[in-house]
């Protein structure tokens, strides 16, 4: 049975569907509307306690955390399409270590951005926060200065090979400039690797494809 | 040559001491001084960039961020002490089921519990400010929500991974463990979640571990 991928292409969803596509992994898409709350029926908490997108059903093995689904794909396609994990311990210890920059601090600036100049505003009917806005702004800069000098001396955050970290970061760094009122990820004379880095991200097949999906830029 | 741990007696801290600890490794723990700004220092962040504790350094080898440091030992030393902190390799499904609570752990009980810790504990011990209950409480609240669901998982299940008690389990403890020191009640409030925090929190490590680390936090409680 084909894979199945639950939720609306949002930042989460968007994880997976481009890591099922690095990995050239047959799947359907199910779109899953919280708008409409069908994230709270009884049938889908069955499969996802908490309630959250995305959730898959890979022939009955239910899996969700969209970081996790990325690394189970990765796992279970290991030799098909490019790596994405790092295997040596070392390398492996620093795919760690930057998985966790990515989704803890990364994740919690770039968010930070977008709930106060997108996500309040347009869903929540929210005013825009601008000290807080600046307040998140300035954080990711920091947090980017160091990619900056990581990205100076290789070609991804790891090393010099793609892994899922890289990728894991595409979402909201694709909102940050869509729809965050900034450019911090194509700034090149600010900071030229994080430019040079984001852009060869976005220019993969793979991504290409998720943002042709009718809904990529929700 | 030793392992080296860097950081003072923080929830981030004691977290990997309680892996090498669970681990049966020796190892030497360099205090790094928030209150002289040493984490900010070029010596330090030369090691760890963004001038945050812990940072490990095993015999030359750098790497930070406490649950990846974890996620090292329990790996170098899969054959030593606790096993399978990880599940094995060759277990897929097992290893997506803990990458599935290592994610729960990071965004659905870190997010909540680091609000906390930030405002309850952060606040007046370096900057000797007041704190603000009402964050606190919106935190407990969020934090309450989640264990609601914990409970349900932990119906059908030992642990947050399965049945095998695993570093997703363990990646609560610190921090658990600093929030119900601050206050929070729902860890009694849902009996599944009751005994699976009784069951790891009396562990013998991290046990251990509390006991060299309380007086730490003690000057704000």
């Amino acid at each position: 049975m084909v894979l199945k991928l639950y939720g609306n292409l949002t930042a989460a969803v968007m994880r997976p569907y481009c890591v099922l596509l690095e990995k050239n992994v047959p799947f359907e898409h199910i779109p899953i509307d919280i708008d409409k709350g069908e994230n709270r029926t009884p049938e889908y908490l069955a499969k996802q306690p908490f309630g959250l997108i995305p959730c898959i059903d890979d022939d009955g093995f239910i899996l969700y955390e969209s970081r996790a689904i990325c690394h189970y794909i990765a796992t279970k396609y290991a030799h098909q399409g490019p790596e994405l994990i790092p295997q040596d311990l070392q390398k492996n210890a620093l795919y760690q270590q930057w998985s966790f920059v990515e989704a803890l601090h990364f994740e919690e600036e770039s968010v930070g951005v977008l709930l106060e100049e997108y996500y309040n505003p347009v869903y929540f009917g929210q005013e825009k926060n601008p000290k807080l806005y600046d307040e998140h702004l300035t954080k990711l800069g920091k947090i980017l200065d160091i990619y900056e000098t990581v990205l100076s001396q290789q070609k991804y955050l790891v090393g010099d090979e793609v892994t899922l970290v890289d990728l894991n970061h595409l979402p909201n760094a694709m909102l940050l400039g869509a729809h965050g009122g900034t450019n911090i990820m194509q700034d090149e004379s600010t900071r030229p690797h994080v430019a040079r880095w984001f852009k060869e991200l976005t220019s993969r097949d793979s991504w290409k494809e998720v943002m042709a999906q009718p809904s990529g830029e929700e | 040559m030793a392992i080296k741990l860097y950081g003072s007696l923080t929830s981030c801290v004691t977290m990997v001491m309680c892996v090498l600890k669970e681990k049966g490794l020796e190892y030497e723990r360099i205090n790094i001084d928030f209150s002289t700004g040493e984490h900010k220092s070029p010596e330090y962040m030369e090691k760890q960039p963004f001038g945050q504790v812990p940072c490990l350094d095993d015999d030359g080898f750098l790497v930070y961020e406490c649950r990846a440091i974890c996620h090292y030992l329990a790996a170098k030393y899969a054959n030593q002490g606790t096993p399978n902190l990880i599940p094995p390799a060759d277990d897929f499904k097992a290893i997506a089921r803990f990458h599935q609570a290592v994610s729960v752990e990071t965004h659905n009980f870190n997010k909540y519990v680091w609000m906390v810790t930030r405002e309850r504990v952060i606040k007046p011990l370096y900057f000797k400010q007041e704190w603000n209950q009402d964050i606190i409480d919106q935190a407990f609240k969020e934090i309450d929500d989640k264990l609601a669901v914990y409970d349900k998982i932990l119906a059908k299940q030992k642990y947050m991974a399965g049945d095998t008690f695993t570093l997703a389990d363990l990646f609560h403890l610190s921090f658990g463990t600093t929030v119900i020191r601050c206050g929070c009640k729902s860890f009694e409030k849902y009996p599944n979640v009751s005994r699976w925090w009784n069951d790891i929190s009396s562990r013998k490590a991290w046990q251990e571990v509390y006991e060299e680390s309380k007086h730490y936090y003690d000057p704000i409680f």
